[in-house]
C-alpha cells in the first residue's frame, strides 16, 4: 500500500494531540491517511480495517503486471466513496463507512474473479511430536524417526549408545519425553511425518489406522 | 454443483464483452460502467471491474483520458480505441453465433 501515510500524533505534556476528538462516549483516536491525494481523518478501528482490505486486494492482484496502477484506481475510488460520506458535521471516516465501501467494492477473492473463494494452499509444515502408535517407551525415538524421516531404529542406536558412553542419553530422553507433544491427533499425525492436513489426507489416514486395527484383531 | 457458481462463470464469461459494449457508445469513466453493469446484473461488485479495465488498456482495446470530478480526485475516462472497436465487432459475431448455437440445441426436440 504505496499511497497511505499515515502519521499518529502521539501525546506528550508539551504537544497537543490534535487527532483526539470527542464522541458520545469516549475519545478515540483517528489516524491521519492520504487516499488518492487526498488526506482523510479515519478513527483507528477503521484505519486497520481499511488497511488490511487494501493488503488483501494487493495481495489478490500481486500477478498482476499493473498491479500498482489497479490499486491506484481502486484507491482513488474509495476516496471519491469517502469524500461523499463527509458532511459540515462529520469529517472522521468510522468503522461503518469503511464497512459500507468494502460492501460496495467487494471482497479480494470476488474482485479477482477467483469467486468461490478458493481454498488457501495447505501448510505442510512439519512439527516434531512423540508418536504413541511406533512407541517403545515414550515414542520419543518414533517421532524423531517420523520428523526426520530416518528409521526410529537408528535413533534407538543412538540413545542406547548415549546411555552406554555415561548416561546422558537418559537425561536427554527424559527432557524430549517431557517436552514434546505426543501426536494425539490425526491432523498432528500428519504433521509429523510432514504431510498436509487437508481433508484428503486425514481421511487416508484415518483409514490406514483402521486397517492396521483390523490387521491386529486378526478380522 | 451449484447454480450460483456456475451463473457466476457465465457471468465472468460475458463481463469484458460487456464492459467493450458499454463503452462502444460513449467514454464513460468506471463509475458510469459500473451502473450500467449493476443495472443489468451482470456484476455485483464494483472492484472486480477495475483489474479488467487496467488488463483492457493494456492489450489496447482502450484509452483514457483524465478528467475533473466535481467530488474527490479526478476520473479516468475510457473510451475504445480502433483495435477496441475491431475486437468488439469480433465479438459482436461471435457472441450472436453462441446464442444460435446454444438455442439450436436447447429446442432441439
Amino acid at each position: 500500500m504505496h499511497s497511505i501515510k499515515y502519521n499518529i500524533y502521539i501525546c506528550t505534556t508539551k504537544l497537543v494531540c490534535i487527532n483526539r476528538y470527542l464522541t458520545k462516549k469516549t475519545m478515540k483516536v483517528t489516524v491521519n491517511i492520504n487516499l488518492g491525494g487526498y488526506a482523510f481523518n479515519v478513527d483507528e478501528d477503521a484505519y486497520d480495517r481499511l488497511r488490511q482490505y487494501l493488503k488483501s486486494l494487493e495481495k489478490e492482484f500481486s500477478g498482476e503486471s499493473s498491479a500498482a496502477e489497479i490499486m491506484s484506481d481502486i484507491e482513488g475510488r474509495i476516496a471519491e466513496l469517502f469524500k461523499s460520506r463527509l458532511t459540515g458535521y462529520k469529517q472522521v471516516i468510522t468503522m461503518k463507512d469503511v464497512e459500507e465501501i468494502m460492501v460496495i467494492l467487494g471482497a479480494p477473492e470476488v474482485i479477482s474473479g477467483s469467486g468461490t473463494s478458493e481454498e488457501p494452499p495447505p501448510r505442510s509444515q512439519r512439527r516434531i511430536y512423540r508418536d504413541p502408535d511406533g512407541r517403545i517407551i515414550g515414542g520419543v525415538c518414533a517421532g524423531l524417526g517420523a520428523y526426520f524421516n530416518w528409521d526410529p531404529l537408528i535413533w534407538r542406536v543412538i540413545f542406547v549408545a548415549l546411555v552406554l558412553a555415561g548416561g546422558f542419553g537418559i537425561a536427554l530422553y527424559l527432557i524430549l519425553w517431557i517436552i514434546v507433544p505426543e501426536a494425539k491427533t490425526t491432523a498432528q499425525k500428519l504433521e509429523m511425518r510432514g504431510n498436509p492436513v487437508t481433508v484428503e489426507n486425514i481421511k487416508d489416514s484415518v483409514k490406514q489406522e483402521f486397517e492396521t486395527v483390523k490387521k491386529k484383531m486378526n478380522l | 454443483m451449484n447454480t450460483d457458481n456456475t451463473k457466476a462463470q457465465m457471468r465472468k464469461g460475458i463481463l469484458e464483452y460487456c464492459i467493450l459494449a458499454v463503452l462502444s457508445r460513449n467514454s464513460c469513466y468506471a463509475v458510469d460502467i459500473i451502473n450500467e453493469l449493476k443495472k443489468a446484473e451482470v456484476i455485483v461488485v464494483e472492484g472486480t471491474l477495475y483489474p479488467l479495465l487496467t488488463r483492457q488498456k493494456n492489450a489496447g482495446l482502450l484509452s483514457y483520458r483524465w478528467e475533473e470530478s466535481p467530488q474527490g480526485p479526478p476520473r479516468k475516462y475510457y473510451e475504445l480505441t480502433e483495435v477496441g472497436k475491431i475486437y468488439l465487432n469480433e465479438l459482436d459475431k461471435s457472441w450472436e453465433a453462441l446464442v444460435e448455437s446454444v438455442n439450436q440445441i436447447r429446442d432441439k426436440k
